[in-house]
């Protein structure tokens, strides 16, 4: 007998609400409300709610710990997108300007097959898949995304990165005409080209994702269009946008907010309840769209996955 | 009628995230925001209140500078509120850890204990006596703007522009000071 062992990140698929009926269920509770206290033309509006197409193809994610997902709406409109402006609900607004256009992805460094390749052939070589994710912001706040991408570590498997390749350091767009924040040279939020590093083992975790999309439609400008790194169990900001370049390296990159401000982001950044940011308690997170706060969990609830990276270091000293 | 208008604006940031957080129900972060727009007024609303005696010969205010003094106490208590109501969840224990243990809330702590103090001594009798006392809102003006400015994960060019600002009112206000303070 062929038994299938369920990863602890998948449920049951009879446990899902299909989107489609999800989406309905939505509409039709605001309906009803609506009906109460306005006219037929507001209840046209409210019907046509903003959810994308899913035009992509995908493996579906079994959403094995019932995660309650976000709307499209909430995450489309609360990004942390510095290269834009530091007001996450204003990215939306501006970020029509990043060119997506023949997107290329730069792979090099310590790899047997380094390549500059267009994102669509890029795409092409992977199965596309779905992660219902928690998403965990080291400011404090929290969602549930629903990404389509494909697994970091099958990329890695592709180029086949050599004994001394320890590292991978990922590169965001550097881009004047998309990026407003870059234009402004010294006077920027923060240096340019924002950097993000894992170590290679981490990489290859099943978690580890590159997303190039989410709800089931292509990665919207505001999320980090075209593509994307999600690693969930660490905090958001390390889950880098918009890149360009992805390279296999001896020594441990110097990531952007590290260099920013080493006192209060480290290179591992893992979501840790227990340690502190400097400034405010990691304890717990408020989740996009309740009033009500819940409890931060070890490594963001993927504690069983990705504890054994980090056996024997000390988290405090490596935050 | 210029009570009126004073109420009425100073009162416009409250109905307005009153409006967002309930009729829109637009917001994605409501407590991120409560404490964003509080202490917005708030800071703007104290700082108003110390440039009435300097543009008494233009618009005189002197009148109603207590009220609008005490409309900034009420910003003040509302974003103390949020932290203690919604943001602790009323967990007293982590509010006296949290306010021991990160200077960016025991500023922020600080100032509100400055502000709550001239609060309550603006009743005629008390203010008789400590008035001399309500000249630490210029300390805690100055604890709000560091509170402020650390709250921040990075600084914008516009808000380096509402910190020259902020500068420049002390400058004059310093200016001022010294004028007076030859006459005398």
């Amino acid at each position: 007998m062929n038994i299938i062992r369920k990863k602890t990140w998948q449920i049951n698929e009879n446990e899902v609400t299909p989107k489609e009926l999800f989406e309905k269920r939505r509409n039709f509770i605001k309906l009803g409300a609506a009906s109460i206290i306005s006219s037929g033309a507001v209840m046209q509006a409210l019907a046509k709610e903003d959810f994308p197409k899913i035009t992509l193809d995908f493996i579906k994610d079994k959403n094995i710990n019932n995660l309650k997902l976000n709307t499209f709406e909430q995450i489309t409109s609360h990004n942390n997108f510095y290269e834009f402006t530091t007001k996450q609900s204003a990215v939306k607004d501006i970020a029509h300007t990043l060119n997506t256009d023949n997107w290329k992805v730069t792979i090099d460094g310590l790899v047997e097959n380094p390549m500059e390749v267009d994102l669509d052939d890029l795409v092409k070589m992977f199965t596309l898949e779905e992660r219902i994710y928690r998403f965990r912001c080291v400011e404090g706040w929290s969602m549930v995304v629903p990404w389509n991408g494909f697994s970091l570590s099958s990329l890695v498997k592709k180029v086949k990165p050599l004994s001394n390749a320890k590292y991978i350091r990922f590169e965001t767009l550097v881009d004047e005409n998309s990026f407003p924040d870059q234009k402004r040279g010294r006077f920027g939020v923060i240096n340019y080209p924002y950097i993000e590093g894992l170590r290679i083992d981490e990489a290859m975790n099943e978690l580890s994702f590159l997303a190039t999309g989410l709800y089931g439609d292509i990665m919207p400008k505001q999320n980090g269009a075209p593509i994307r790194l999600v690693v969930p169990w660490k905090y958001g900001f390390k889950s880098i946008k918009s890149i360009v370049k992805i390279s296999f390296v001896e020594h441990e990159p110097m990531n952007t907010w590290q260099k920013e401000n080493p006192r209060e982001y480290g290179f591992y950044a893992n979501v840790n309840p227990q340690v502190d940011h400097p400034r405010w308690s990691q304890n717990k997170e408020r989740v996009l769209g309740s009033f009500l706060k819940q409890k931060t969990l070890m490594f963001n609830g993927y504690e069983n996955e990705v504890a054994s990276l980090y056996s024997g270091m000390d988290l405090k000293k490596y935050f | 009628m210029k009570r009126f208008f004073i109420y009425v604006l100073a009162l416009l940031p409250l109905v307005y995230l009153l409006v967002r957080l309930f009729i829109l129900d637009d917001v994605n972060d409501p407590i991120k925001y409560i404490y964003t727009i509080t202490g917005a007024s708030a800071t703007v609303i104290i700082f108003f209140s110390i440039i009435i005696s300097m543009i008494k010969n233009r618009i005189n205010l002197m009148k109603y500078r207590k009220e609008i003094g005490l409309l900034g106490f009420f910003y003040t208590l509302l974003h103390l509120l949020n932290f203690v109501i919604l943001d602790a969840e009323l967990d007293f224990d982590f509010v006296i850890k949290e306010t021991l243990d990160k200077p960016f809330i025991y500023l922020g702590m600080f100032a509100f204990i400055i502000i709550l103090f001239m609060a309550i001594t603006s009743t005629k009798m008390l203010y008789r006596k400590y008035n001399k006392y309500h000249k630490f809102v210029y300390l805690s003006l100055i604890l709000i703007t560091i509170h402020w400015i650390m709250a921040q994960k990075a600084i914008s060019i516009l808000q380096f522009i509402y910190i020259l600002s902020i500068l420049v009112i002390g400058y004059y206000k310093l200016l001022q000071q010294i004028v007076k303070n030859n006459r005398a």
